[in-house]
């Protein structure tokens, strides 16, 4: 085992809030090494298209390495061809694990069991996390759709406000402090908006403009241009009031260029998730690039970070141990430890955890490190979403935009918080291809006659309304030729999708442990997950999201083709269990993931309940950061990037000034 | 004259045909003139293989190419030759082989039907062909859009109408 001394600052992780943070140090002069699990940022991004473009299911993590699906291992029982992560040295959980996650040879992660005799409205059930993340050079922003919105004071102050949840550390205080990161992390992803109709949105949350960017600021680039969807919903919508508020139609703040520059402008991919085609979309190699050029920063690639050694006596952390690998399925090649003056884990939210829990060997730290509150692990949560999908009465030509560009933004705050979760609506410009895997689903049932897209059958909707595409034609119709061509067109560039982003409270029993059976290629322990939706406050906010969509699209003169899921199933056959399906008030609900991973480190003002304190500097341990949303204390109402970005240039900030302190 | 896979240009005349006809696309689509990707030389072997593993025929592909071929040469319409070539008495392997052929054009991946169960109904998984298979499936045409991640209009082309559907298929007026 070799040591290297060197450094001022380790960080483990190389997503965007590692390289924020080892940019900022690294632009101060300090010498700083990043430790990455994953496989190195590639010389250009063509190998990773060329396996998007051969995956068979296009999750967001398809492109990426190592691979989530191989059909030549495909089985009865894995069709898929899942890879059994017990032979991989850095697994991840993956949106196709989602299903078999009753299964450890197909899922990452361990789950606790159900608990006997639940009811399909138990709020006990127990499910499977809906989201998914990335260890490569790079982090998760490879696949973020790159939605930049500040959160709301409010925000900031949900238990003081509406007595929900927590507050974040000093409440609005604390927003006011990061208004200057805010502009900071805007400039470094260089993000397009408007500024005038986030203005408008601000305005009506009892918010000035000054609040929210600092006097005098805009965003670095014009908006990006809108789609003819969100005109569609701009006009519908116009005169809409739900639960006392008026709606807007509000663009959403992105980043990807709207002007050519560093990167290229963005020509409408419409693939921003998984794997913007030409980087137009921002992600986090353009910071560890910028952090490279400095000349301070040195990146490691295929080490992964296995403890974190603490001293006994000052409690300070006194290095990193890690593993060497060289191909996803080999044996470990090396190992050591380095050590530095400061140290930044920026692992995300369920791999941070995983490791402060792995370090438990360390005699001053039995419970893993940073863990006197208790606290590690805990609070997991996700803006879990509800999806709500239709026919637009015209044409409205999806497909050819970024995936949003614009949402409801309107109900993000207000009275009704005391009783049910806010939301915000993003509006899609990818049809149903979130929502029915289209265009695939469509053509198969207009080809072959089958009905799983509900418009080529008997099927109705909630409403009752006959959905059959062409009432004209008889049901389970096989085309061909003209009309093929015609009846697949005509429902193409109609469809239309709505995302409700919906805010989960903090929940100490919805958390990331060790499984104590389950180990990755490298010999360590696999997280295990507890996830549930406990609250009514949540649940009313699923309710509300169903009724609103079909005043919706009622307003947009579309049909609704909102699939109702099948009722939960709780006990049985592995492969029958459901893993996102609930009743409530009489309803079956399914939940999707944002990708938000959120809560497992929070950030307080008491260090009996909280990890970090708010300088994002452990309450154990004071050169220890944890920096990413695993601080988050609420998973708040906006998208986490611009906000971990803003909170990772802070810490940066505490970082230099505890290096020159000391 | 035959090729490196073994079929003559009648067969990929054929071929070409025949998916024109099923697809509602024009031929200048499926095989332009210029054709730098030729797609059609990637799927007449894919569909020659499979449907002959599939069916156990070996003769199929060649059976449904020349009823193609005879019914062209009577000078039917587009219309009267896909209906008669997917007529139930050809045979369910034979129609389900043209149903195929459709479906690799416009997905660009090789399909499986999945049997409806007591729970389920009847559904489709499918197998990607290659990268270029999925880039040129005309399934982003008919939608008047490009493949998701392979886009090659410029900055705020969203912002307006497309082109005219027959500028996707082809086929003028939006009429095969």
């Amino acid at each position: 085992m070799s040591a290297q001394t060197n450094y001022d600052v380790i960080i483990v992780g190389s997503g965007i809030a590692g390289s924020i943070m080892a940019y900022q140090l690294g632009m101060a002069g300090k010498k700083v090494l990043i430790l990455e699990a994953g496989q190195e940022v590639p010389v250009d991004r063509s190998g990773y298209m060329e396996t998007f473009f051969k995956a068979n299911a296009k999750t967001p993590e398809s492109p990426y390495p190592p691979t989530t699906q191989n059909p030549a291992v495909s089985t009865a029982y894995n069709p898929l061809g899942l890879p059994d992560p017990a032979k991989e040295n850095v697994p991840r959980y993956t949106v196709l694990q989602i299903g078999a996650w009753r299964n450890p040879k197909q899922c990452y992660f361990d789950y606790t069991p159900q608990p006997e005799h639940l009811k399909p409205d138990s709020p006990e059930a127990k499910f499977a996390f809906a989201s998914s993340y990335e260890r490569i050079g790079g982090g998760t922003t490879w696949h973020w759709l790159g939605t930049s919105l500040h959160l709301l004071p409010n925000d900031f102050e949900l238990q003081t406000q509406y007595k929900q949840g927590v507050d974040w550390p000093g409440g609005k205080q604390f927003y006011q402090a990061l208004v200057p990161y805010y502009e900071q992390a805007t400039n470094e992803i260089g993000v397009a908006g408007d500024k005038e109709a986030m203005d408008e949105l601000y305005r009506g949350f009892n918010v000035s403009p000054d609040g929210v960017y600092g006097a005098n600021y805009d965003y670095p680039m014009p908006g990006i241009v809108s789609s003819l969807v969100d005109q569609q919903y701009e006009q519908a919508v116009s005169d809409m009031v739900y639960d006392k508020i008026k709606l807007s139609v509000t663009p959403t703040p992105q980043g990807r260029n709207s002007l050519p520059g560093e990167r290229r402008q963005c020509a409408g991919n419409t693939n921003c998730i998984p794997i913007c085609p030409i980087q137009a979309k921002y992600d986090a190699t353009v910071t560890l690039g910028r952090a490279l050029q400095t000349g301070n920063v040195d990146v490691f690639y295929r080490h992964v970070a296995t403890n974190v050694q603490v001293d006994e006596n000052t409690k300070d952390v006194v290095g990193i141990d890690y593993v060497t690998y060289q191909t996803h399925g080999g044996v470990a090649t090396g190992g050591g430890t380095v050590t530095a003056k400061k140290y930044v884990i920026a692992a995300h939210a369920i791999e941070t955890p995983k490791l402060l829990l792995m370090s438990k060997r360390n005699k001053a730290c039995p419970n893993g490190v940073a863990n006197h509150s208790d606290q590690v692990g805990r609070n997991l949560m996700d803006h879990i979403m509800y999806l709500a999908w239709g026919l637009a009465k015209d044409p409205v030509y999806g497909f050819r935009e970024p995936l949003s560009t614009a949402g409801i933004e309107s109900l993000r705050d207000g009275a009704f918080r005391k009783d049910r979760a806010a939301y915000r609506i993003e509006i899609g410009n990818e049809g149903w291809q979130w929502a029915a895997n289209d265009p695939f689903t469509t053509l198969a049932d207009f080809v072959f006659g089958q009905n799983n897209s509900q418009l080529n059958g008997d099927s109705v909707n909630q409403q009752g309304i006959s959905l059959r595409f062409d009432p004209a034609m008889p049901a389970n119709s096989s085309l061909f030729g003209a009309s093929l061509v015609s009846t697949l067109n005509g429902i193409y560039t109609r469809q239309i999708r709505m995302g409700y982003l919906i805010e989960q409270l903090p929940d100490p029993e919805n958390r990331v442990e060790l499984s104590e059976t389950l180990t990755d290629n490298l010999g360590l322990p696999r997280p295990k997950l507890t996830y549930q939706v406990r609250e009514d406050y949540v649940r009313n906010a699923f309710v509300s999201a169903k009724d609103i969509s079909t005043k919706l699209f009622d307003a947009l003169g579309a049909r609704e083709y909102t699939k109702a899921p099948s009722a939960p199933v709780f006990y049985g056959d592995k492969r029958e269990v459901t893993s996102n399906n609930f009743e409530y008030q009489g309803n079956n609900f399914t939940f999707y993931g944002a990708g938000h991973i959120v809560g497992t480190y929070r950030m307080g003002d008491c260090r009996d309940t909280s990890v970090v304190n708010p300088r994002q500097q452990s309450w154990d341990h004071s050169n220890l950061f944890l920096v990413g949303s695993g601080v988050f204390p609420t998973v708040a109402t906006g998208n986490p990037t611009l906000t971990l970005a803003a909170l990772a240039f802070q810490a940066a900030d505490h970082v230099l000034a505890d290096l020159k302190a000391s | 004259m035959t090729d490196i896979t073994g079929a003559t240009a009648d067969t990929m005349n054929n071929f070409i045909g025949l998916s024109a006809v099923l697809t509602g696309f024009a031929t200048s689509i499926i095989a332009p003139t210029l054709d730098p990707v030729d797609i059609k030389s990637e799927y007449l072997p894919v569909f020659t293989q499979k449907i002959t593993e599939e069916s156990k025929d070996p003769t199929l592909v060649t059976t449904i190419l020349q009823k193609y071929a005879a019914l062209k040469a009577q000078q039917l319409s587009d219309q009267q030759i896909g209906t008669q070539m997917l007529a139930p008495d050809n045979g369910t392997n034979f129609v389900l082989a043209c149903r195929k052929l459709i479906f690799m054009w416009y997905s660009g991946a090789w399909p499986t039907i999945i049997p409806a169960t007591n729970k389920d109904p009847e559904t489709t998984v499918s197998d990607m062909i290659s990268a270029k298979s999925y880039t040129t499936g005309l399934v982003w045409q008919v939608m008047q859009a490009h493949p998701m991640g392979d886009s090659n209009y410029r900055y705020g082309y969203w912002a307006k109408a497309p082109a005219a559907l027959s500028a996707y298929t082809g086929h003028q007026g939006g009429a095969v």
